[in-house]
C-alpha cells in the first residue's frame, strides 16, 4: 500500500499544481507531497530492511533493500530540492520571459518526475522498469531547458537524444534478455525471476543483452564515453533540478545496471567483472582530468559525479560483501552531499549572478553563510573526513586490496587523490580569494538558506553516527547486489 | 552439372547458327527499344510523341548522308565509331539473349571478360571526343571517364557477389544458379543487387538523373557529346552503338540477374525464334520501369553523381553482405 | 541455407523481402539532404516494420504480433507525423542540409561497415539460439539500429536526428518482433506509448530552440565545452 502512495502521491500533487489552485500554492503543495513521500519511504525501507523483500498491489510493485534505499535517497534529495525550489524557482522565473505559467510549470514537471524516479526501484516488472527510466528522461527535459538560454536549450537537447538513445540501446538488450528467459523456463520477468532463471540462460544471449544495456544506461549514468551531455545538462539545469540530476538520477539508473550483476554473475563462464571495473575506472580517469581545467562550478560538481558513478561501478565490479557494502554506503554518502553541494551553488549562482569560477572570488567576505555551506560540500564531496564518502572510499579500497586486485585500487586510489586536490583547489580559491573589485552582490531567497540547513542534517549525520536501521538497510542492499 | 552445351540434339551447326541469331537480333531490335523508350516518355508526359520506328528512319538518313572528317583528328576519330559499334555485338555473343543453354562462342569470355570489350568501345570513343578540337568533346570525356571509374566497384561488386553464389563467372551458368528456386526472387541480397545495378544502369547509359539524353546543352552533356562531331556514317554507327549498348546492358539485367523467364528450353529453332517476343516483353517491361524513373526524377548536379554512385555502391555491399552471411 | 530450411518458405521469403527494404530506408532516412524525404523514409521504415508484424503475426498465431502492427500504424506512420508537422514549424521542413558533418559518400561506407558490424554481432546469437524468423530479423535489425546512431552522430538538423532516434527504435521492433514474439502487450503498449511522446517532448524542444536560437541546426550547437 505505501509503495503504491510513493507513486501516486506524486502523481497527485502534479494534478493539483497543474489546476487553477496551483497558480499560488504549487511550492507549498510540492513541498507537503515530498515530505509526505519522505515519510512513508523511511517506513518502507525499515520494512525492507527487516523483511528482505516484498510485493504489492498483486505482484506489480516489489521492494527490496536496494530498491528501499534508492527510495529513501529520492525523497529525501526531492525534499531538499522543494524547498530550495521555492525561492529559488520563483526568483529565476521572474527573471526570464514574462510567463506567468513558467513556475506553475515547473512543478508540474517536477513532481510527475520524481514520480518517475520513484517508479524505477518499485516497478517489478523489468519492461515496465525500462519505461520508467524513459519517462524520466522526457519528464524532466524542459525542467533542464527550464532558464530557457540557448545554452540551456542546447544542454536540454543534447540530454534528451544522447539519453533516449542509450535507453533505446538498451530496450534491445531488455529484449533478449526477455528471449533468453522464454529459452530458460519462462520465469516472470521481473529481477527475482531473471536471477533465478540466470544459470539457464545460454551465455550467447546474455551476453549481447549485457553489453547493450550497460552501454545503453551507461550513457544515462555518465560512464566514459558516454557521458558527453551530463556536464552540460547538469550545469545549465536550475540548482534544485540539478540536485536531482546529480545526486539522485544517475544514481538509480546505476541501480538498473548494479541489478544486471548478479543476473550474469549467475550464468558459467561470463565474468561481468571486468567490464565493470574497465567502465568504472575509465569515468574515473577521465572526469578527475576533466576536474584541473574546469571553468565553471556547476561543471565542476557534473564531473564529480561521473567521477562518483565510476567509483560505485568498480566497487560492484570488484565483488564481495565488503566491497558491495562500500558501493552502497558510497551511493548514499554521494546523493546526500552532491545534492548538497548543487543547492549550495544555485546559492551562489542566486548571488554572484554567474557560474564561471575565474569570476567568484572571496564569497566569505559576502556571504560568509554560503562560503560555510560551499566548503562543506566540496569536502564532503571530495572524500575528506568526517563525511561519509571518506569512509565508503576507504571501505571499498580495503576491499580492493583484501582482494587482491592492487593495480585496480592503485590506480582508483591515484585518481581519487587528484581529484580531492582539483575540487579543494577550485573550491578554496573562490572561497578564500581576494574580492574582484567589479562583483555585484544579490540576497539569496531565504528558502535556500532554510533547505541548506535542512540538508547539511544528513549530510553530518551520516559521517559521524549511523543508525542501526540504517545500516540494515545499507546490508540488505549489498546483499541484493548479488554479495 | 552436366553442361548443356554437350547434350545430343545440338549441332555445332545449330549453335553457331542460334548465336548469330542472337546478334542479330540484338542488331536489329536495339534501335526498336530506343524508339519505344523515347516515344513512352513522351506520352507519360502528356505528349504525342516520334513514332516507334523513328530511330531507324533516322539511321537510314544518316547512312545516305555525307560524312565530314575533321582534317586534324587522327585515325583514332575514324575508327572510333566502327569500335563503338562492335563491341557491343561481341558482348552479345558471350551473354543470354534467347536460350538458357550456353551457345558456341558462351565459354569464349565471361561476364568480366564482356565488362572489358565494352569498357574498350566506350574508350575508343573518348579518345575519339578528345581527339576533335571541339572544346565539348573532351569535357564529356573527363566526365564520361568519372561516372566511368565510380561505376566501376559497383560492377565489381555485384558480379562478385553474384558469381561467388553461382560458383562460375559465365554468365549462363550464373543465371541458371542465381534465382533458383523462384522463391530466392525475394531474398534480400537479390533485391538489393537488383536496385544496385539498375542505378549502374542509369549511370552508364546517361540516363536521367545522371544525365539527360535528350538535352541540347552541350555545357551539361556527359555522354551525348562524345558523339557532336560526327556526321553521315559515323553518326549513325555511334547512335547504333549507344542503342546497342543499353540493350546489352538491359539484357545483362534481365536474363542474368533478374529471372530466366522467357528464355528459350527446347533446341528447336522455332522454339528459339519463339523465345525473341518474349524477350522483347520482358525488356519492353523494363523500358516501363526506366521511363517512370526516368520521368519522376530531375538530373543530379555533377558532383552529386558521386553520391549517386555512392548509394548504389553502399547498396551493392550490403547486398553482398547479407548474401555471403547465410552461407 | 537459412531460407530453405524454415517451416514457413513464402512468409520468410516476404520477410526477407521486407527486411532489405527496411534496411535500405535506414540507409535513406541516413543519407537525403532534404528534411522531408527523411520524414518521408522514416514512414515507409515504419510501414515496413508493420508489414514484418503482420507477417510473422500469421506465420506464428500470435495476435500480440498483431497488436504490435496496429500500434507501430497508429504511433509511427500517423501519430508522429501529426505531431512533428504541429510541433516544429512548416519552413523546417523545406531546408536541406548543405553542410554535413560527413559528406554522404563517406557516411554511406561507414553504414556499410556497420551493417558488417550488425552481422558480427549477431551471428554469434544465432549459431546457438534459433528463433523462426530471427535469422533475418535480428541482423537487419541490429543493421537498422547502428545506422539509426551514426544518423544521430552525423546530421545536423534537429529533424532528421530525431528520425534517427526513433529508426533506431524502429531496428530495435525489427529484432524484437521475430526474438520475442509474445512479451506482454502491457509492455508494448508502454514502450510504445513512449514513442510519440519522445516526438512531443523532442519536438516542442526544436520549436524551443528555432524560437530562441534562430535555427534548428542542433549539431552546430557547441558553445558549452571547456576553453
Amino acid at each position: 500500500m505505501e509503495l503504491a502512495a510513493i507513486i501516486l502521491l506524486p502523481a497527485a500533487a502534479s494534478a493539483l499544481c497543474w489546476s487553477p489552485f496551483g497558480r499560488r500554492f504549487a511550492a507549498p503543495t510540492t513541498l507537503a507531497s515530498a515530505i509526505i513521500v519522505l515519510a512513508l519511504a523511511l517506513g518502507v525501507s525499515m520494512q525492507a530492511a527487516r523483511l528482505g523483500h516484498f510485493d504489492a498491489a498483486h505482484g506489480w510493485l516489489t521492494c527490496d533493500g536496494l530498491g528501499a534505499l534508492i527510495v529513501v535517497l529520492v525523497a529525501m534529495v526531492g525534499t531538499t530540492a522543494a524547498v530550495f525550489s521555492w525561492g529559488y524557482i520563483r526568483l529565476r522565473s521572474r527573471h526570464a520571459h514574462a510567463d506567468p505559467s513558467k513556475e506553475q510549470n515547473y512543478y508540474v514537471l517536477y513532481n510527475l518526475f520524481l514520480m518517475s524516479l520513484f517508479a524505477v526501484p518499485l516497478l517489478a516488472n523489468v519492461a515496465l522498469m525500462w519505461v520508467a527510466v524513459e519517462l524520466t528522461t522526457l519528464l524532466s527535459a524542459f525542467l533542464v531547458g527550464f532558464e530557457d538560454t540557448p545554452e540551456a536549450l542546447e544542454a536540454a537537447w543534447k540530454y534528451v537524444v544522447l539519453t533516449t538513445l542509450g535507453a533505446v540501446l538498451a530496450l534491445l538488450g531488455f529484449l533478449i534478455l526477455y528471449w533468453g528467459s522464454r529459452v530458460a523456463g519462462e520465469p516472470p520477468f521481473t529481477w527475482l525471476g531473471l536471477v533465478s532463471a540466470a544459470p539457464r540462460m545460454p551465455p550467447s544471449l546474455l551476453w549481447p543483452a549485457f553489453l547493450f544495456i550497460l552501454v545503453g544506461f551507461g550513457v544515462k549514468v555518465g560512464l566514459v564515453p558516454m557521458h558527453t551531455w551530463l556536464p552540460d545538462a547538469h550545469s545549465q539545469a536550475p540548482a534544485s533540478i540539478c540536485a536531482l540530476l546529480s545526486g539522485v538520477e544517475t544514481t538509480t539508473v546505476l541501480y538498473v545496471i548494479l541489478r544486471l550483476f548478479p543476473v550474469v554473475g549467475g550464468a558459467a563462464a561470463l565474468d561481468a567483472r571486468p567490464w565493470f571495473i574497465g567502465f568504472g575506472l575509465l569515468s574515473v580517469a577521465i572526469a578527475t582530468l576533466l576536474l584541473v581545467y574546469v571553468r565553471d562550478f556547476k561543471r565542476m560538481f557534473a564531473f564529480s559525479t561521473v567521477e562518483h558513478m565510476g567509483i560505485i561501478l568498480v566497487a560492484a565490479g570488484l565483488g564481495g560483501a565488503e566491497a558491495h557494502l562500500g558501493a552502497a554506503y558510497q551511493m548514499t554518502g554521494h546523493a546526500i552531499a552532491k545534492s548538497f553541494c548543487f543547492l549550495a551553488a544555485g546559492a551562489l549562482t542566486a548571488i554572484f549572478g554567474t557560474q564561471e569560477i575565474p569570476a567568484v572570488r572571496g564569497i566569505v567576505k559576502y556571504a560568509p553563510f554560503s562560503a560555510l555551506a560551499f566548503v562543506a560540500g566540496a569536502f564532503a564531496i571530495a572524500g575528506a573526513p568526517p563525511f561519509a564518502i571518506f569512509i565508503s572510499e576507504l571501505m571499498i579500497l580495503k576491499a580492493g586490496i583484501d582482494g587482491g586486485h592492487y593495480l585496480v585500487i592503485g590506480l582508483l586510489a591515484f585518481f581519487l587523490v587528484i581529484a580531492f586536490c582539483s575540487i579543494l583547489f577550485h573550491v578554496t580559491r573562490m572561497t578564500f580569494g581576494a574580492p574582484r573589485p567589479d562583483t555585484t552582490i544579490a540576497v539569496a531567497p531565504i528558502s535556500c538558506g532554510i533547505a541548506l540547513v535542512v540538508a547539511a542534517i544528513p549530510l553530518v549525520a551520516i559521517g559521524v553516527y549511523l543508525p542501526s536501521i540504517f545500516q540494515g538497510l545499507l546490508r540488505a542492499a549489498a546483499a541484493a547486489m548479488g554479495g | 552439372m552436366r553442361r548443356r552445351a554437350g547434350i545430343s540434339g545440338l549441332t555445332m551447326a545449330d549453335r553457331i547458327l542460334y548465336n548469330l541469331l542472337q546478334v542479330v537480333v540484338v542488331i536489329a531490335f536495339a534501335p526498336l527499344v530506343e524508339g519505344v523508350t523515347n516515344r513512352l516518355k513522351e506520352n507519360l508526359q502528356s505528349k504525342a510523341g516520334p513514332s516507334i520506328f523513328q530511330p531507324y528512319r533516322d539511321l537510314w538518313k544518316l547512312l545516305h548522308k555525307d560524312e565530314i572528317v575533321s582534317e586534324y583528328s587522327s585515325w583514332i576519330f575514324r575508327a572510333a565509331p566502327y569500335v563503338a559499334f562492335v563491341a557491343p555485338v561481341f558482348v552479345a555473343l558471350l551473354i543470354p539473349v534467347l536460350t538458357r543453354y550456353p551457345l558456341f562462342f558462351a565459354f569464349m569470355g565471361d561476364m568480366l571478360g564482356g565488362g572489358f570489350v565494352l569498357a574498350l568501345g566506350g574508350f575508343f570513343s573518348t579518345l575519339a571526343a578528345v581527339d576533335t578540337a571541339n572544346p565539348y568533346g573532351p569535357m564529356g570525356a573527363s566526365r564520361t571517364r568519372m561516372v566511368g571509374f565510380l561505376a566501376e566497384p559497383v560492377f565489381i561488386v555485384v558480379f562478385l557477389t553474384v558469381s561467388f553464389v553461382a560458383g562460375s563467372t559465365i554468365p549462363y551458368i550464373v543465371q541458371t544458379r542465381w534465382v533458383s528456386p523462384i522463391a530466392n526472387f525475394f531474398e534480400p541480397s537479390h533485391i538489393l543487387l537488383l536496385i544496385a545495378f539498375l542505378m549502374l544502369i542509369l549511370a552508364e547509359d546517361g540516363r536521367i538523373p545522371v544525365d539527360s539524353p535528350s538535352g541540347t546543352f552541350e555545357l551539361a552533356m556527359i555522354d551525348r557529346s562524345k558523339s557532336l562531331e560526327y556526321s553521315g556514317r559515323g553518326a549513325a554507327l555511334m547512335k547504333w552503338a549507344g542503342a546497342m549498348k543499353l540493350l546489352i546492358l538491359v539484357l545483362i539485367f534481365l536474363n542474368v540477374l533478374v529471372t530466366p523467364w522467357g528464355l528459350a528450353h527446347g533446341m528447336g529453332v522455332g522454339e528459339v525464334l519463339g523465345a525473341i517476343p518474349l524477350v522483347l516483353l520482358k525488356v519492353f517491361g523494363f523500358v516501363l520501369v526506366l521511363v517512370y524513373i526516368e520521368s519522376s526524377l530531375a538530373k543530379l548536379r555533377l558532383f552529386r553523381i558521386t553520391e549517386f554512385l555512392g548509394a548504389a555502391f553502399v547498396i551493392a555491399v550490403i547486398a553482398m553482405i547479407t548474401r555471403l552471411s547465410e552461407i | 541455407m537459412g531460407m530453405n530450411s524454415s517451416p514457413f518458405p513464402v512468409i520468410s521469403a516476404l520477410d526477407a523481402l521486407t527486411g532489405a527494404l527496411f534496411l535500405l530506408t535506414a540507409l535513406g532516412v541516413l543519407a537525403t539532404r532534404q528534411v522531408l524525404a527523411s520524414l518521408q523514409f522514416f514512414i515507409a521504415q515504419s510501414l515496413l516494420l508493420t508489414l514484418s508484424a503482420a507477417l510473422l503475426g500469421v506465420a506464428l498465431n500470435s495476435p500480440h504480433l498483431f497488436a504490435v502492427a496496429a500500434i507501430t500504424i497508429a504511433t509511427k506512420t500517423i501519430l508522429i507525423p501529426l505531431v512533428l508537422r504541429r510541433t516544429v514549424s512548416a519552413e523546417v521542413y523545406r531546408t536541406r542540409e548543405i553542410e554535413r558533418v560527413l559528406n554522404i559518400p563517406a557516411s554511406l561506407l561507414i553504414a556499410a561497415l556497420l551493417v558488417v558490424l550488425a552481422y558480427v554481432i549477431a551471428n554469434p546469437v544465432l549459431a546457438t539460439v534459433d528463433a523462426p524468423f530471427a535469422q533475418v530479423n535480428l541482423p537487419l535489425g541490429i543493421a537498422a539500429m547502428l545506422l539509426g546512431v551514426f544518423t544521430v552522430a552525423v546530421r545536423r538538423e534537429a529533424v532528421p536526428q530525431l528520425l534517427g532516434l526513433l529508426a533506431v527504435e524502429n531496428g530495435v521492433f525489427f529484432a524484437g518482433v521475430a526474438i520475442v514474439p509474445n512479451l506482454p502487450v502491457i509492455a508494448e503498449l508502454a514502450a510504445a506509448v513512449d514513442v510519440p511522446v519522445v516526438a512531443l517532448v523532442v519536438g516542442l524542444l526544436t520549436r524551443r530552440i528555432q524560437l530562441r536560437v534562430g535555427t534548428t541546426a542542433v549539431g552546430s550547437l557547441s558553445s558549452l565545452r571547456e576553453r
